[in-house]
Order: C-alpha cells, then sequence, then structure tokens
C-alpha cells in the first residue's frame, strides 16, 4: 500500500489531495490515479498524458516515474512549476 | 523633453529642505542607454553620491522612477522603483513595487522624482498635475499604513470637494522609527527590500500622493494594441503565467521548493520542512484564498486575497510563507496571514523580517543572545514585531537586522544575509546557482537581483542544481535581462514566457531532459553573447520587451542592445556601489551556507562560492576585485 499526493493545479483541478493505492512503481499508479480523479470530478481533463508529464517525488525525494515502489512509500504528483 | 513616447520628458528634484524643486537633466541619449525605472535611478544615484553620504543624512537621496512602459496599458506594466543609499546594507540599494504611485506618478507629469534634504516636521507631500504642496503630518504619526493611506485619501477628497484619483506611498510606524528594513507601501503593495521606509523616516517623509491627468502618449497605437493582445494570449495560455501563478501564486511553490531541498528551514539548517503542507500554496488556495487580485494592467493575477481579522487582505508570496513557516519552523499557515498583514501594515520587510527573526531564535538556542524566542514560537511574534516597529525591547535590537546582530554577538556564521541583506527562501545549498546570484547581487541576498537561477535548477528547468558548471554566464544572462526587463517598468514575471509552455508542460519528456542535460555546458556559447550581445541583432517572439518598447516609445532596440542596457544597468550600480567600498570581498555568504553540506553525507550540496565568482568576474569583465574598471564603464558609455 503506498499514499499518493497530489500537488500545485493538478490538486486544485481535480479536487483529489492524497489517498492510497496498491503498485510497485509510479508508473503503474497513473491508472488508479485518474480513476480517483474521474470518481471525484468526472469531467475532469486530466488524461494519463497529464500524469505522466508530472514530476515525481518518492518520500520526499525527486525521482523518476520509473521508479519501484514498496509498501508504506509516500508519492507526489506535481505538475511542473516556476516563479517567485 | 523628449522626443520619445511613452515617457513624461520630466525628472525633477524636490529638495525637502528648502521645499522647492528643480528640473533635472535627464536627456533622450540618457533613455536610450537606461531605458528608465532602476537603471535609471542608478546612474542618477552614480552622477550625485560621491561615497561620503550616509544612509539617514540629508544628503542621501531618493529616486522614485518609472519606466516608459509605467501606466501606458502594457502588460504587467504598473511597477515603479525606488532607490537609495540602503540603511541595511550602507551601499545603494533598489526596491521595485507594483503599486499604482508610478502610473499617477506619470500622470502628474513625471518620469521620476529624486528627493533630497529633510523635513523638520514629519510632513506628507501632495503632487497635483506637477505641483507640489506640503502637508504637516503629525496627525498621520505613528498610523498603520492602511490607516496612513485612508486617512489621505480623505484629506484630498475634502480639500478637492471630490473623490480624488490618485496614487501613494507611505510609511508605517517601522519606517519613522527608522527600522533598518522598514518598506515603503503603496496600496496593499510593498517595495519591502533594502529600507526604503527608513530613509523616508530618516527625511521626516510620511507619505507622497501623486495626481493629475497627464497620460502617457504611445508611439504606434495600432502596433502597441495589435502586439499587447498577442502578448497577454500568448501570457494566459501558458502553463506558469496562464494556470499556475492565476490559481496559486508564488505560493505554489512551497511544494516544488521542498521536494528539490530548496525549502529554507530552521534558519537555513535544512532545505526540507516535514509539516510544508500546513503551509504551501495548495492549502492556502483551498482554505484561506478568498479571491485572486493583480496590479493594474496584469493579466496574470498572482495576488492572493485572504481573510484576517475580518477582512480581505494581500495574502503572503513563496518568501513570506517559507520564512515565516518553516524557518522558523511555524506550521500555522492562518498565522502566517496575520504577521503578513501586520508586517506590512507597520512598514517592515517580511524576508528581513523573518530572517533576522530566524537568526535571533537560533542566537536564543546556542545562548549567544538570550532574547527569549525560540522556533517554533507563535504566540508573541505579533508583539514583537509591534515592538521593532517601535524599536522597543528587544525589538530595538532586531530592528537591526542580522548582520549588525551578529556582529555584535556572534553568531556570523549562521546570519542568512548578503551585504547585510536577509536572503530570500530558496536553500542555495541545492541550487548553487541560485546561491552565487546571493552573494553577488548588488543589493545584497536578494532572489531577483542575483539572477533568479533557480528558475532553471528546479523550479522550471530542472539542471544539475549541484553543478557550478555554466552557472556563472547563465547568472549574468539572466541578471542582465531581467535588469533590461524591470527598467522598462514590467513586472518580472512576464519573462516566465521566455520558456516555451510545451517545454514547461512536459518535465519527462525527451526535449526538457536534453535541455536539462545541454545547459550547464552552455557556459561558452552564453559568454559569447554576453560579451557581444549585440549579435543578437533581431528580436524574437518569446522576448517581446524591446518589440513592446519600440511600439510604445518608438525607440528601436535589438535584442542584444536590450541586454546590453541591462548589464550596464548592473555595472552602474555596482560601480556607485564601489564608492561605498563594495568589491569581491562583499560578494559573500554565510559559512552555513559555503561549508557546511546541507546533506552531511553528501559533501556537493553546499555553494562552491569562491570558485564561481571567479568564472563571473572573468565573464562580467571585471577585474579580480570584482569590480568594473575604467575600461569597462567607459565601453559601456557609463563614463
Amino acid at each position: 500500500m503506498v499514499t499518493v499526493k497530489l500537488f500545485g493545479t493538478l490538486r486544485l483541478d481535480s479536487g483529489v489531495r492524497e489517498f492510497t493505492a496498491e503498485a510497485d512503481s509510479v508508473r503503474a499508479l497513473y491508472p488508479q490515479v485518474l480513476a480517483e480523479i474521474r470518481a471525484r470530478k468526472p469531467d475532469s481533463a486530466v488524461t494519463e498524458k497529464t500524469l505522466r508529464a508530472c514530476l515525481v517525488a518518492v518520500n520526499g525525494q525527486q525521482t523518476t516515474p520509473r521508479a519501484r515502489l514498496k509498501n508504506g512509500d509516500v508519492v507526489y504528483l506535481f505538475p511542473a512549476v516556476a516563479g517567485g | 523633453m523628449t522626443n520619445y513616447c511613452g515617457y513624461m520628458g520630466k525628472v525633477l528634484v524636490l529638495d525637502l529642505t528648502t521645499k522647492k524643486t528643480e528640473n533635472y537633466i535627464w536627456t533622450d541619449l540618457d533613455r536610450e542607454k537606461y531605458i528608465g525605472g532602476k537603471a535609471m535611478a542608478s546612474k542618477i544615484l552614480y552622477d550625485n553620491l560621491t561615497g561620503s553620504e550616509t544612509p539617514f543624512g540629508p544628503e542621501n537621496l531618493i529616486v522614485i522612477a518609472t519606466g516608459p512602459l509605467t501606466g501606458t496599458g502594457a502588460p504587467s506594466s504598473n511597477r515603479f522603483d525606488i532607490s537609495s543609499l540602503s540603511p541595511l546594507t550602507g551601499i545603494t540599494s533598489s526596491s521595485n513595487c507594483g503599486g499604482n504611485f508610478g502610473h499617477y506618478l506619470k500622470k502628474a507629469g513625471l518620469d521620476a522624482l529624486i528627493i533630497r534634504g529633510a523635513c523638520e516636521e514629519l510632513n506628507w507631500v501632495e503632487i497635483d498635475n506637477g505641483e507640489f504642496v506640503f502637508h504637516d503630518a503629525a496627525d498621520l504619526q505613528d498610523l498603520k499604513c492602511g490607516e496612513t493611506q485612508d486617512t489621505l485619501q480623505k484629506k484630498l477628497n475634502e480639500a478637492h470637494g471630490r473623490q480624488i484619483r490618485c496614487g501613494m506611498v507611505c510609511i508605517g510606524p517601522a519606517g519613522e522609527n527608522l527600522v533598518r528594513y522598514a518598506s515603503v507601501i503603496s496600496g496593499e503593495r510593498a517595495a519591502g527590500r533594502a529600507g526604503m521606509g527608513a530613509v523616508f523616516g530618516s527625511k521626516k517623509l510620511k507619505a507622497i500622493t501623486a495626481a493629475g491627468d497627464a497620460v502617457p502618449t504611445v508611439f504606434d497605437k495600432e502596433g502597441a494594441a495589435e502586439h499587447r493582445k498577442k502578448w497577454v494570449n500568448y501570457i494566459r495560455s501558458h502553463p506558469l503565467t496562464g494556470d499556475q501563478l492565476p490559481k496559486l501564486g508564488t505560493a505554489g511553490l512551497v511544494s516544488s521548493m521542498q521536494v528539490h531541498g530548496l525549502l529554507s528551514t530552521r534558519n537555513y539548517a535544512k532545505g526540507q520542512f516535514e509539516e510544508f503542507e500546513k503551509v504551501n500554496g495548495e492549502t492556502l488556495a483551498e482554505e484561506l484564498n478568498v479571491a485572486n487580485n493583480g496590479c493594474l494592467s496584469c493579466p496574470i493575477r498572482c495576488t492572493r486575497r485572504v481573510p484576517v481579522e475580518g477582512k480581505t487582505v494581500k495574502g503572503p508570496e513563496l518568501e513570506t510563507l517559507g520564512l515565516l513557516g518553516g524557518n522558523i519552523e511555524n506550521a500555522d499557515l492562518e498565522q502566517i496571514c496575520r504577521w503578513n498583514y501586520e508586517l506590512d501594515e507597520l512598514g517592515m520587510d517580511t524576508i528581513s523580517a523573518a530572517g533576522t527573526l530566524a537568526w535571533a531564535m537560533e542566537a536564543n538556542e546556542k545562548g549567544i543572545w538570550k532574547s527569549g524566542l525560540a522556533f517554533g514560537e507563535r504566540e508573541k511574534l505579533s508583539q514583537v514585531f509591534d515592538d521593532i516597529a517601535h524599536r522597543r525591547g528587544i525589538g530595538a535590537e532586531l530592528a537591526e537586522g542580522s548582520r549588525r546582530l551578529s556582529k555584535k554577538y556572534g553568531g556570523q556564521d549562521f546570519a542568512i544575509q548578503s551585504k547585510g541583506m536577509e536572503l530570500a527562501a530558496y536553500e542555495p545549498r541545492r541550487a548553487v546557482g541560485q546561491g552565487l546570484g546571493y552573494a553577488v547581487a548588488n543589493r545584497g541576498g536578494c532572489h531577483l537581483n542575483g539572477g533568479y537561477l533557480v528558475v532553471l535548477e528546479g523550479l522550471g528547468l530542472n539542471i544539475d542544481g549541484q553543478t557550478p558548471r555554466g552557472k556563472a554566464d547563465l547568472c549574468m544572462v539572466m541578471q542582465d535581462l531581467m535588469e533590461a526587463i524591470s527598467c522598462g517598468g514590467q513586472c518580472l514575471f512576464t519573462s516566465y514566457g521566455v520558456v516555451p509552455g510545451f517545454m514547461i508542460r512536459n518535465p519527462n519528456g525527451l526535449l526538457q531532459r536534453a535541455v536539462n542535460a545541454v545547459v550547464p555546458f552552455a557556459g561558452p556559447a552564453v559568454r559569447v553573447y554576453n560579451k557581444i550581445p549585440e549579435v543578437a541583432c533581431f528580436n524574437i517572439p518569446l522576448i517581446p520587451y524591446p518589440t513592446e518598447l519600440y511600439y510604445t516609445t518608438g525607440m528601436k532596440m535589438t535584442l542584444g542592445q536590450f541586454t546590453r542596457a541591462g548589464e550596464r544597468s548592473y555595472n552602474v550600480e555596482r560601480a556607485v556601489n564601489a564608492r561605498f567600498g563594495v568589491s569581491a570581498a562583499n560578494d559573500k555568504l554565510p559559512k552555513r551556507l559555503t561549508d557546511a553540506p546541507q546533506d552531511p553525507n553528501n559533501p556537493k550540496t553546499k555553494v562552491p562560492l569562491e570558485q564561481m565568482k571567479k568564472t563571473y568576474y572573468r565573464a562580467r569583465g571585471w577585474g579580480k576585485n570584482g569590480l568594473p574598471g575604467e575600461k569597462k564603464l567607459r565601453r559601456l558609455g557609463i563614463r
């Protein structure tokens, strides 16, 4: 079981803050994230392509979508950001 | 007078001692070289300060300067600049503001106002169509900024028998009591940094109002309208300026900074704050933001509006969230919103106030200075801020800033400042180019004057934040371009469009990954451009500023000439600071950032400053002393 947390405009647009899922890699999470978003907002414009373009962090450290997951991991997904 | 549109063609000197004004000669050649805003102010300071002046002396000058685009309706063009000898750093500095004073200063018929001398008693000055009237401000003494502006509006309305549309700048109690990081407030926006409010206070100048009927002309109205329409559409379609900033404001960066180890935490001892989710932009947007707001003529509207004490007020920016959040180990977002409002009302820079506070908390913990302030403290801080503004108790000492305090009590290694100015919330040990920028920035520890390389090192692109490779040259080109953009009167947030949206949208895509890998190796190519920017004898749509300048003013400028104007601005500011003792020795960071790795297991996670500085000086064509020589100044047309 891993915890998935969404950030940035992805979170605001989808209304999903966090949920738990079963997956052994970040990539394998995408369909579950999409299902969670659709359950909350059926008309959401988020697609799997949107998720693939997100930056990924596991347990607070930036990584790639290829990263493997283990039980208890916390996955952050957020779209690109800039500026202050 | 001027042959260029956009400008009002008038710069005035206001002598507060004699209460008289005189014209200041500013030619079209000066306009071509310096554009306006900050560069114009730096040149005026360069021509008038000798190095013997003191920040609080009557001989110090305040220059309030607009850009040619200010008030013309160009996108995000409401900016103006306040420059002076800073009481925080002891060198010249500038502070840029999005309030509406610049717009109305031009309506009053002025491009810039130079203030010298000092009033005998607290005064406020009314500018009406170029006429100056002094008013006694005894009844405004100790009033906070909101009440001051409300009172002035009422006075103007009563005096003129109608609703007066005007712009204002004012100071609060912090400025009156010479807090070294006191700000100047215009509406709800602050010229926050470098203690410009304290210079106002030293001159016993509580406020200035500006009103008038003048309108800046536009050289090619049709061309400008067409260009602006395209530009605004581009800004609105870009993922950063059209989506992220409107939805999350600058606060949207907190989460990304956390992941990249860039979020200042516990007085910069760490780069990640465990409770960041309680104080990030998403939580602010979901729980507290009641509306978006923006400066005049801005399509981005990044300002948050939050409830405080039953009112709706300006919300905190990223820097304030970081520095009054993780950096003092506070996870109470509502409290940050309240402090942000209180600091604005008192007229105090949130960055320097919070940075000084974090130093005091660590000094207290280490037993260096027993102030009674501890990390995680929340209850006392509103009172502490009020005490700083009135220089009461420990507030009198905190009002001096972290450099002076650490010099007095020790703890300089963890006084997170450069040239006396406290750093913004970006922890540079994971973005060493940003670290270089903080150190070499003319005005001190400023993220923007430093070139804002962190946007390439994790907060937009993802180039290696630990490598020093290429950073010096990139730092220079970013500094110069940002200088030039600012001189025109536009907000720097418009510049996010320089990185195309398709690249930003897909950080995992092949293109961005390739760019991330290549950019650090592009140093030599960037160096060539830095040396001879005139090779860019054209303009490109991604950098639309020179084209906008042309349509508005009639001043023809290529991208290369525009960059050169930015370089000139940077050098003239450096040259005047040299008179006040600045050299390479002042381009430094506290040892915490240069000597102690953020991650004890990774020795790379610190700023290799000396190595980058040498390359930076070479890139700039400066001597080993970190200063532009006579030849360089002549080549830039400064002398």
